[in-house]
């Protein structure tokens, strides 16, 4: 199984540009989003037919702390001028549905919020995700920021098979 | 595969508090929708009283209400090791942003605890399907083996968060939301929490109209029969995250999966998502047109209860089950002119059905959409 | 004018996050929408919108008036020199 990880208060417009580069719209993205698409990008890049449009894999997104981060800048924003760009980041689905956009994944997508990070917990939840009889592989995501600066960011790419043995 | 039964069923709403209550509501086009003062607009909205509450939190207290109503029906002491929790919540405790625990876990804990449920509960957020695709983490959770009986809640309150968020997306419509309507010009917000208690089926099962519980006491067949969560499907689009695809892919990949499990014949309706917005309402029409069900009646629910956001998916089953129990395809409050482009059998008034199933379909943003199939239990 | 389009150029590339572009980058007269020129799409407009107001005390009301005003630069900096409120 495929991990990757991306320590805590990384340069994450440096890392862009070292693993994908051809993505504007990555500017846009809140904390989360950037994350997890840097994520997938490190798990997938070397894909064969990596943009061919599919629904067979999932993308299951868990975190403790959601979206707390961007929700905190959409408040800011709120007093005077509600920002339409950070509201549309406050739900921690999105970095799902940036991910699936980005690699044409037309699956399965979920956001689950944990109370801590709990191994047995968040891979029998990802086994569960398997009864889907479409899916034959995930992207699974722990991700958690509770500020822009700080977080624990890893990510596997997990098959069928190696789940449910 | 293990079949999932729903034993029990609450709510709490401004047109009612119980599901009984609620369908009569829905039934004689009863809405809570007023408009309220706010800057820098007014917004409309179906909100629940806070009279006489003071505690912390109004989101956790609607849906402990709820779940406490679900388990009483079923009869279930929620503390054996063998009972899940599954919460289905968006923006949750929000208004309490600048506190420390904001976290929809930790108000899962505290809605768990004050439940009595001791296993670890789990918190679906995936936008505005979380309610179906909690309902979907249930059913997988009984079929995995690992709970005998899962309560799912649902529960949305409404904020100056979501509410300015809504406005600065120009989503809203500052009249009573019309669902699929020519006219229609945006949705509206809405406040509630509902709750199921769903249930595995027992192995050695004696038939299907008898459920038996663990210990070995027959249901009540002279109860409504249990109701069948068949299955269901979340598709992501791929598309945008937050403007509905023109092609309505996900949401049609969602039925598709769900096809080759109805029976056409006994399919009474579709309850779909129906925000009243431009773009959501064509969507599902292109939906429901690629997977073939134009001619099967529509119903949405938003015009009584609003978006409801976490508690949607579930109350809007709940509603459904109720509906068709009674026999009846329920009106869309706020139709009249049919306003998206593929002829869609959405009905300004009530009418018969002998169906035995129905699909809950809703969509999200983050480009999600997820459809449920339900089935009245002992149904062929 | 060449100043204000200028001006909206540094906020526009602000407001919607528009990495590492400069006003040099942004033609005076390419379309703002579409898959040309910034490929913007329906959540920029309504930032578009709320930019206007916060700087220029403009208020539009639907995303429908937004994309005419924000067609391109130059039609965007016409709309505001001739609407602002301050």
């Amino acid at each position: 199984m495929k991990h990757v990880s991306i320590p805590s208060g990384a340069d994450l417009g440096a890392l862009y540009r070292q693993v994908a580069g051809d993505y504007p719209k990555f500017f846009k993205m809140d904390v989360l989003s950037k994350l997890g698409f840097l994520l997938t990008e490190m798990l997938v890049a070397d894909e064969a037919n990596r943009f061919q449009p599919r629904e067979d894999r999932a993308v299951l997104v868990f975190s403790r702390e959601g979206c707390v981060a961007n929700d905190r800048h959409y408040a800011a924003s709120m007093p005077d001028f509600p920002s339409p760009a950070l509201f549309v980041y406050t739900l921690p689905n999105i970095v799902s549905g940036e991910i699936a956009i980005r690699n044409k994944y037309a699956g399965e997508t979920s956001a689950y919020v944990l109370e801590k990070y709990d191994e047995a917990q968040l891979w029998a939840l990802v086994r569960e995700a398997f009864q889907d009889r479409c899916t034959k592989s995930a992207v699974v995501a722990w991700i958690d920021c509770p500020s822009d600066t700080v977080w624990k960011a890893d990510a596997w790419l997990v098959g069928r098979e190696e789940i449910l043995k | 595969m293990t079949k999932v039964f729903c034993t029990g069923c609450g709510v709490v709403t401004p047109v009612g508090d119980t599901p009984e209550a609620v369908f009569l509501a829905v039934r004689a086009g009863r809405s809570a929708l007023q408009l309220y003062p706010a800057r820098p607009e007014p917004y409309m909205a179906s909100l629940l009283s806070r009279q006489g509450f003071n505690g912390p939190s109004f989101f956790e207290h609607i849906a402990i209400e709820a779940a406490r109503k679900a388990l009483a029906q079923a009869g279930l002491d929620p503390s054996g090791p063998r009972v899940g929790l599954v919460l289905s919540a968006i923006k949750g405790n929000v208004e309490q942003i600048d506190s420390e625990d904001v976290s929809l876990a930790a108000a899962a804990a505290r809605i768990a605890a004050e439940l009595g449920v001791t296993s670890q509960p789990v918190v679906v957020s995936n936008a505005c399907i979380s309610g179906l695709a909690a309902l979907l983490q249930g059913m997988r959770m009984l079929r995995s083996g690992a709970y005998d009986h899962v309560i799912v809640v649902g529960a949305e309150v409404q904020s100056r968060f979501i509410v300015t968020g809504f406005q600065s997306l120009k989503a809203l419509s500052l009249q009573a939301c019309k669902p699929f309507d020519a006219a229609r010009d945006g949705l509206n917000l809405g406040e509630a929490a509902a709750a199921m208690v769903l249930r595995a089926e027992m192995p050695g099962q004696a038939g299907h109209d008898e459920v038996t519980a663990p210990d070995g006491v027959m249901a009540d067949t002279d109860r409504p029969s249990l109701w069948e969560l068949v299955d269901g499907a979340v598709r992501n689009d791929a598309n945008h995250i937050s403007g509905p695809s023109r092609t309505g892919e996900g949401s049609y990949n969602a039925l598709k999966y769900l096809l080759p499990l109805v029976n056409r014949e006994q399919l009474a309706f579709v309850n779909v998502h129906g925000t009243a917005t431009r773009y959501n309402d064509e969507m599902e029409a292109i939906a429901l047109e690629r997977a073939g069900l134009l001619d099967v009646p529509v119903n949405a629910l938003k015009g009584i209860f609003g978006h409801s956001m976490g508690a949607a998916g579930i109350l809007e089953s709940i509603v459904s089950m109720q509906a068709c129990d009674a026999g009846v395809v329920l009106p869309t409050q706020g139709f009249s002119e049919l306003g998206v482009s593929r002829p869609v059998r959405v009905l300004a008034q009530e009418m018969p059905t002998s169906g035995t199933e129905f699909i809950k379909l809703l969509s999200g943003f983050g480009g999600v959409n997820g459809a449920l199939l339900f089935k009245k239990g002992g149904a062929r | 004018m060449n100043e204000l389009i200028n001006e909206l150029k540094l906020k526009v590339i602000e407001a919607l996050n528009l990495e590492g572009m400069t006003p040099e980058d942004i033609d005076d007269n390419a379309p703002l929408f579409g898959d040309q020129g910034l490929g913007l799409d329906s959540i920029d407009v309504l930032e578009l919108i709320v930019l206007l107001e916060k700087n220029y005390g403009i208020r539009l009301a639907t995303p429908q008036e937004g994309k005419e005003v924000f067609k391109s630069m130059a039609v965007m900096a016409e709309y505001v020199a001739a609407n602002r409120k301050k």
